[in-house]
């Protein structure tokens, strides 16, 4: 009897997993994702998607959007981070401070998360003395 | 930096900017457009979650990994699909490559084998999130891409309603080309031929030159092998490759220029004999010098010669061409024929660097 209950509770709670994804689906096809269809499209025929379903290119468009916005979530948040520092040392740049920009360091912390290592350049020098000091640039 | 109140604007505006400005050191890449409206898509997302500027360099980093995120989802579905011996994604096929680039973050239920996927925890999140967040639309109108141009079709046999030559082609295989364009000529109907040619010189010049062009190489390719026997052959089509590039003319005829022999200065002759061996310097004059040597005693012992006669072979026999094959993909082979007895080194049959 237990068995049977259980077996009865867990196909009814697939019949509602089921159902749940299906409404979903549809509901995607009044939703717009910000990543439009065609490029979705685009790149999924380059990768050898194919399916004329358009609930599914919206599926994989509001999937990559909430990847996207995940890891500008957490770079913001490392922005932030480092925004409060230094606002405890320095209160009179408030008003800069306040600006949010996406910056490449904080870019690649937050994708270091996700397994994407995007390492940054800090600058570029044109032979191995540029910026020492003259005295050492003599040797 | 790129700053301002309406982030995606002013974005849009300065990459047109910076296109029009750095036009002559942009290499254009074949995706442009989609990693442009890629960028304005992520710029807008981000606009969303309250960034008010971006630097260049993140943006394009941050729109890139999302392009391969999409590509990484279709490749994940499309391995799923194909294993299932299907060839169109289903929903769960799509989930399951969610699931498997959403393996690396972690989600909720991902160690549960034996969960339905119409349940998983990635689909719970996405559905989540669209909930929660607002809806903005894409900021432009996007016409479909990429544009698919018609492709040149050659008319084939049926379509003209000609019979093809032979028995064995098809009607349905394009077309020959014109005759004119790829005429063998016969060494005794020269001049008709000429004449014939010439007359048709205004009308099919470039196609001529282009198919000449190309049988240019090819013919020198057999003049070495089979010798200038058939050389009077394509002197017709040489007199128009002349007019139009004299490098590409074809090599001289038997006695038909006069010809100085060269003469070797002594000073190089002398030294490549005594001082060979001492030198690594002079190796390099000896590998020269050494099919000349055996040419040079040809020339004094033949009588009437000029210096095409090394390379003439004979009409009936052919080249006995010895192969050395050795432990590398390099092939050489070395050439021996009755008439030179020098050894003409003819490397490179098929050999790859």
């Amino acid at each position: 009897m237990n068995a049977q209950s259980s077996q009865q509770q867990s196909s009814d709670g697939r019949h509602d997993d089921d159902a749940a994804l299906t409404d979903f689906l549809a509901s995607l096809m009044d939703y717009t994702p910000t990543i439009p269809d065609e490029l979705v499209e685009h790149y999924l025929a380059k990768s050898g998607f194919q399916c004329p379903d358009v609930r599914l290119t919206r599926l994989v468009a509001v999937a990559t959007q909430k990847f996207i916005a995940d890891v500008a979530t957490d770079a913001l948040q490392q922005c932030k981070a480092r925004q409060s520092a230094v606002v405890k040392d320095k209160r009179d740049k408030q008003q800069k401070d306040k600006r949010l920009i996406l910056t490449m360091e904080d870019l690649s912390k937050a994708l270091q998360e996700y397994g994407v290592n995007v390492k940054h350049q800090d600058y570029f020098a044109d032979s191995p003395s540029a910026g020492l000091d003259p005295a050492a640039r003599d040797e | 930096m790129i700053d301002g109140k309406y982030g995606v604007e002013f974005l849009k505006e300065k990459e047109m900017e910076n296109h029009q400005d750095k036009q002559k050191n942009i290499t254009s890449g074949s995706d442009d457009f989609a990693q442009a409206i890629a960028r304005i898509a992520v710029a807008q997302i981000c606009e969303s979650l309250g960034y008010q500027s971006f630097q260049q360099s993140a943006l394009d980093t941050l729109s890139d990994v999302g392009v391969r995120y999409i590509r990484e989802i279709g490749k994940n579905a499309m391995c799923y699909a194909n294993l299932t011996n299907r060839n169109e994604c289903n929903v769960f096929d799509v989930i399951q490559g969610l699931e498997d680039l959403g393996s690396v973050q972690g989600f909720s239920g991902a160690s549960d084998y034996n969960h339905c996927l119409s349940g998983s925890g990635v689909v719970r999140d996405i559905i989540r999130y669209v909930y929660e967040t607002e809806e903005f639309p894409f900021a432009h109108s996007i016409p479909t891409f990429p544009v698919v141009k018609g492709g040149k079709l050659y008319t084939s046999f049926a379509q003209i309603g000609e019979n093809p030559p032979n028995e064995y082609i098809p009607s349905w295989l394009p077309m020959f080309p014109d005759p004119e364009t790829c005429v063998h000529i016969n060494s005794r109907d020269k001049k008709e031929v000429e004449f014939a040619v010439e007359s048709k010189v205004e009308e099919r010049h470039m196609k001529v030159d282009r198919s000449l062009l190309n049988l240019q190489p090819k013919l020198i390719c057999d003049g070495l092998e089979t010798g200038l026997a058939d050389g009077n052959g394509y002197a017709a089509k040489a007199q128009r490759t002349v007019e139009s590039n004299p490098f590409l003319a074809p090599p001289l005829q038997l006695e038909e220029k006069d010809v100085s022999l060269p003469m070797l200065p002594a000073k190089l002759s002398d030294e490549a004999t005594s001082k060979c061996q001492n030198h690594a310097v002079f190796a390099n004059h000896v590998s020269i010098l050494e099919p000349y040597a055996p040419a040079t005693e040809e020339i004094g012992t033949h009588s009437c010669q000029s210096t095409q006669d090394r390379r003439k072979v004979p009409l009936n026999g052919r080249n006995t061409v010895k192969f050395k094959l050795g432990s590398s993909r390099k092939c050489s082979g070395t050439e021996m024929s009755p008439w030179n007895e020098g050894i003409e080194k003819v490397s490179l049959w098929f050999g790859v660097d």
